[in-house]
């Protein structure tokens, strides 16, 4: 250790060369030697530094990290080995007071700011913490070969979901945490399908894998936290034969703060907090929950959005009703809804011009979800682009108005789609066959506003089966704790 | 330098704890005939039931709301009051094999012991799932698809498997079924 090299009693200063205040004291540094003071200077960058000095090297801020440098040059008094006084920067009065001499440096100016600590440049703190410091991180330590590859070490252990994952160091996983305020040891809940309890800290390790920024780290938070709610059923989204896996719609300023996607390809690739957000609760579902394709996880085709599903709704137009008002939230309110879904069915239509024929249109290819006979069996969510949206809103239609004709528009006889009409084996009930039967729960139904300025290009999501159990496995939407 | 990574899973142990032991005897038992509330399971539970009457064992029937998640608390609650043992029927996908494992092991920690019945098609995530709970646990399966079987087939299904299946739950050897012949 580093620190052996300190005079138990007499003074350490550290500088750096590329700093100019250090430089200009490099007299007053050559006094404190001749005075025979026991001094030793400890050089962050250069060990040549100052000259003919016999500098401490510390360009690997051992020494520095320990002492906690803010500022340099800084001149610490030792006793007993231990600090008792410090000062930064250049006082000739305060270096004359620690040092107990006079006149330090007379042709100097009285005094002159220093400059940052290299301890201090961006992401050192973490990384010299993971060398030098206690961490706090109680995850159990995986040692690496020293040949090893740490991507490979990550797939080799099936950390990975098919793509590379970010190697969890402290460092990193540090600076994860630094994006919440919450503790790391705080237990979220227990995720399916092992039931496994969740700390902040496996959050902040799964979310460095998927590539997340600290500061996505409030929006991972609350869709593992939505995840977890019983009505998401999350339990049965990741066992399912079926392909849905968790679609997860960001509202609220905290969207384009961090930089979310509402707009062109949002629903696509490119925009690396819509992707990792979404990646990191699939990757903590596999690796806390135990949720692995071929074991638990038993998707017969599985999909796509297995990999990451998450978007941001555009807010912009003041004439629509963001999603999470429409679902009880304050307008400006941070939240996080997750929908239990399938990939893209798109819908195409150029030639609708009227809120009318286009209701019919959407009612059409919503008719497909799931399978064209079942009804009340799935839900839906409509990605509702802007320039269909824009022949709703220019008739006055807004989204209550839209869902309600969505839905009288997607009430069919029973006759048409009991087992067995039009040949066909699936479909509802023939108990049903007197009925009037609609295609989707009262909020069933899930509509969101986002995409690209042209292009007359929405987008469905079928639900997943479990839908059917209407009151045991719903759209959730949770707030998000910043 | 060596590198030093952090565990991202759930850290849990996998060594299986033994589960709750069979019945001796039926006599002054009940049996709890867990129906999953997948599809069709009720058919196959119906004839469980039918065939455990024939047998002289007293049966307490139960279905869940759902068998995309595990089961109310107080499902789990009725049945460890009244019932000394459990049939869970009938998984034949990812999340009713996971939810249903679940139940098991929730119901065996509550001293019944119990056995879930499965399509063979999910022997392998059953085993995964009971490695992960940690319980070694006890199934029996029957052929896979059952979604597209008629009636008669899955209650052959139910008929095939009785005696493997309550020989899980009970050491005592079967009745002859109540109109049969010495």
């Amino acid at each position: 250790m580093l620190t052996e090299h300190l005079p138990k009693d007499g003074f350490a200063v550290f500088v750096k060369a590329e700093c100019e205040t250090c430089a200009m004291i490099e007299p007053v540094l050559a006094g404190l030697r001749d005075r025979d003071l026991d001094t030793i200077i400890i050089t962050q960058d250069d060990p040549s530094f100052p000259a003919n000095m016999s500098a401490l090297d510390d360009r690997e801020l051992e020494v520095s990290f320990r002492f906690d440098i803010e500022a340099v040059p800084t001149l610490i008094k030792l006793k007993d080995g231990n600090e008792v006084a410090r000062t930064y920067g250049w006082h000739r009065s305060e270096w004359e007071g620690l040092t107990e001499q006079q006149n330090l440096g007379p042709d100097l100016p009285e005094q002159r700011p220093g400059c940052g600590s290299r301890t201090r440049e961006p992401g050192a703190w973490e990384t010299l913490v993971s060398r030098y410091g206690d961490t706090g991180i109680s995850s159990r330590a995986i040692n690496l070969g020293e040949w090893d590859d740490e991507i490979e070490s990550c797939f080799e252990r099936g950390w990975s979901d098919g793509l590379p994952v970010v190697p969890p160091t402290d460092a990193r996983i540090l600076r994860m945490l630094q994006g919440t305020a919450r503790s790391p040891d705080e237990i979220i809940g227990d995720v399916p399908p092992n039931l496994t309890p969740i700390t902040v800290e496996k959050v902040a390790i799964n979310a460095v894998m998927a590539g997340c920024r600290p500061e996505y780290m409030p929006v991972v938070l609350a869709a593992l936290e939505a995840a977890l709610m019983p009505e998401a059923t999350m339990h049965g989204v990741l066992c399912t034969t079926c392909f849905s896996s968790p679609i997860l719609v960001v509202n609220g300023p905290i969207a384009k703060k961090i930089g979310m996607n509402s707009g062109i390809n949002c629903l696509g690739q490119g925009n690396r907090a819509n992707a990792t957000i979404g990646r990191a609760l699939q990757l903590i579902i596999r690796n806390v929950g135990g949720g692995r394709p071929g074991e638990l996880d038993r998707a017969v085709l599985g999909g796509p959005g297995k990999y990451t599903f998450c978007f941001a709704e555009d807010e912009s137009d003041p004439t629509w009703t963001p999603l999470n008002v429409a679902r009880g939230f304050a307008p400006e309110t941070n939240t996080v809804t997750l929908f239990q879904g399938d990939g893209i069915q798109g819908f195409i239509d150029q030639r609708s011009r009227t809120p009318e024929e286009l209701t019919l249109s959407l009612a059409r290819s919503l008719m497909a979800v799931g399978n064209w006979k079942l009804c009340e069996f799935t839900n839906a969510m409509l990605v509702l682009v802007p320039e269909h949206y824009a022949i709703f809103r220019d008739a006055g239609w807004d989204r209550d108005r839209i869902l309600a004709e969505l839905h009288s528009a997607l009430r069919r006889p029973g006759s048409d789609v009991i087992q067995g009409a039009h040949g066909i084996g699936e479909g509802v009930s023939p108990s049903r066959q007197a009925e009037m039967v609609d295609k989707f729960w009262p909020e069933g139904l899930i509509l969101v506003h986002a995409g690209g300025q042209a292009g007359l290009f929405s987008a469905i999501c079928a639900g997943w089966t479990g839908g059917r159990f209407r009151h045991d496995s719903m759209t959730v939407t949770k707030e998000i704790q910043i | 330098m060596t590198i030093q990574l952090r565990d991202p899973t759930g850290e849990t142990a996998s060594v299986l704890r033994e589960r709750v032991a069979p019945l001796d005897a039926y006599t002054g038992k009940t049996i709890a005939l867990m129906d999953i509330g997948k599809m069709r399971g009720d058919e196959f539970i119906d004839r469980m039931e039918q065939l455990c009457s024939a047998h002289g064992i007293n049966t307490r029937r139960y279905k869940k709301p759902t068998n995309t998640r595990v089961a109310p608390r107080e499902m789990i609650d009725d049945m460890t009051q009244n019932c000394d043992a459990v049939i869970i029927a009938l998984s034949d996908c990812g999340s009713c094999t996971s939810c249903s494992t679940h139940d098991l092991n929730d119901l065996d920690r509550n001293g019944l012991s119990g056995v879930s019945v499965l399509t063979e098609e999910f022997r392998n995530a059953f085993e995964s799932q009971k490695s992960a709970i940690g319980l070694d646990a006890a199934s029996v399966y029957v052929p896979h698809p059952m979604q597209n079987r008629t009636t008669e087939e899955l209650h052959s299904f139910a008929e095939q498997q009785f005696e493997t299946i309550v020989s899980e739950i009970c050491r005592e050897a079967l009745a002859q079924p109540a109109g049969a012949g010495s």
